[in-house]
């Protein structure tokens, strides 16, 4: 599996944006098997809670898709060994049907530290971008709201959306502030959505090949176009949360603007 | 037709009414609900000051908040919002777009 974990950099994409692309997951044969499970047989809701290996149905096209292990790889550079079934739900707009606002932030609030859960989105068939993917605003995942209070956050700078072959998985963090799209096309669009949780510390999951990569700091540092006069401060949780993931509790960068709680001299200098 | 009252909502990372929108919202009475959002990448006005020049009248703008050390970091909802009216004649709702 560890040629399927991804890298410090992609760590710290996702630590900064809140999400992952990655294309070419599921094989189309398996996409094809998938869609008809989604279509035909929904298999209901799991114990949440409960192990993601024990619990997710065996010998099901959709049981395979997750067990890929290029999908093994990703999911256990984020959470880690042995993570929990929390929720699935298959996602359907039908052809033809519009949506007006609908940004929200999954589950409910959660102020959890040094913690995130990843909700995997798999794309079973082609999704141009008139069928209207799912939308993301890419580092919203810091910001704790209450569900669907955002929906008035109608249009935001720096907003996304997944148009994308079949086969391609997103992979976000649940707090990523996110919304359906209308469907302007005859075929229905589907999206299949997997949410884990980790077991133990989300702690160096990843290949850290890469970890000292003078990049990185450029990524923590990724300005999406809403951040505005927020920038430092959404720096510094991105900064958190990195130490955090690397397993480097004291790293910082640019001003270090983490001095700013962290540093305060304690002893008297004899004069 | 009477005109009814179309509402604008620009939201800021500072309260100024000339700092840029990062999102924005309308509520328009004149055309109705929003039942196809078609996307929009850029807001409609660089500013609310640009839209008051335009003929939208501020009905809100934000306060700055006090800022204390428990909550002086805390991420959440956009800060500041600038709120807009602006009275258009009622259309009928098919013909709205």
């Amino acid at each position: 599996m560890s040629e399927y974990l991804i890298s410090a950099k992609q760590m710290a994409q996702f630590v900064a944006s809140g999400y992952l692309r990655i294309d070419d997951m599921v094989p189309k044969d398996l996409c094809e098997a998938c869609l008809v499970e989604m279509r035909d047989h929904h298999f209901g809701y799991l114990a949440v809670g409960s192990s993601f290996e024990e619990t997710w149905p065996k010998g099901t096209a959709l049981g395979d898709a997750f067990r890929l292990p290029q999908v093994r790889g990703l999911i256990h550079s984020l959470v880690g060994p042995d993570p929990l079934y929390d929720h699935h739900a298959a996602h359907l707009v039908q052809a033809g049907n519009t949506r007006g606002p609908d940004m929200h932030q999954d589950s409910v609030i959660d102020f959890r530290e040094n913690y995130f859960d990843i909700q995997l989105s798999f794309f079973p068939v082609d999704t141009p971008d008139e069928m209207g993917g799912t939308f993301l605003v890419p580092g919203t995942q810091f910001r704790s709201v209450r569900t669907g209070e955002i929906h008035i956050y109608q249009h935001m700078r720096g907003k996304i959306w997944a148009t994308c072959p079949a086969g391609t998985m997103y992979v976000w963090n649940t707090g990523v502030w996110h919304g359906s799209r209308s469907n302007h096309t005859d075929q229905d669009r589907y999206m299949y959505k997997l949410r884990l949780n980790p077991t133990r510390p989300q702690v160096r999951n990843f290949d850290t090949a890469d970890l000292d990569d003078p990049e990185i700091g450029k990524i923590l540092n990724t300005n999406h176009g809403w951040e505005g006069n927020e920038h430092r401060y959404e720096l510094m949780r991105r900064v958190q949360m990195w130490r955090f993931v690397s397993g480097q509790p004291d790293y910082d960068q640019g001003e270090r603007f983490m001095r700013r709680i962290e540093y305060q001299p304690t002893e008297e200098v004899a004069g | 037709m009477p005109a009814v009252q179309d509402i604008l909502v620009l939201f800021q990372t500072t309260p100024a009414l000339t700092a840029p929108p990062v999102a924005w919202a309308r509520y328009e009475a004149s055309k109705g609900p929003i039942r196809d959002l078609v996307e929009e990448g850029e807001p409609p006005y660089d500013n609310a000051l640009a839209a008051m020049r335009d003929g939208w009248e501020v009905i809100q703008m934000s306060e700055l908040k006090h800022r204390s050390a428990d909550e002086g970091y805390d991420l959440g909802p956009l800060p500041y919002q600038t709120v807009l009216s602006k009275f258009n004649e009622l259309q009928d709702e098919e013909d709205a777009s």
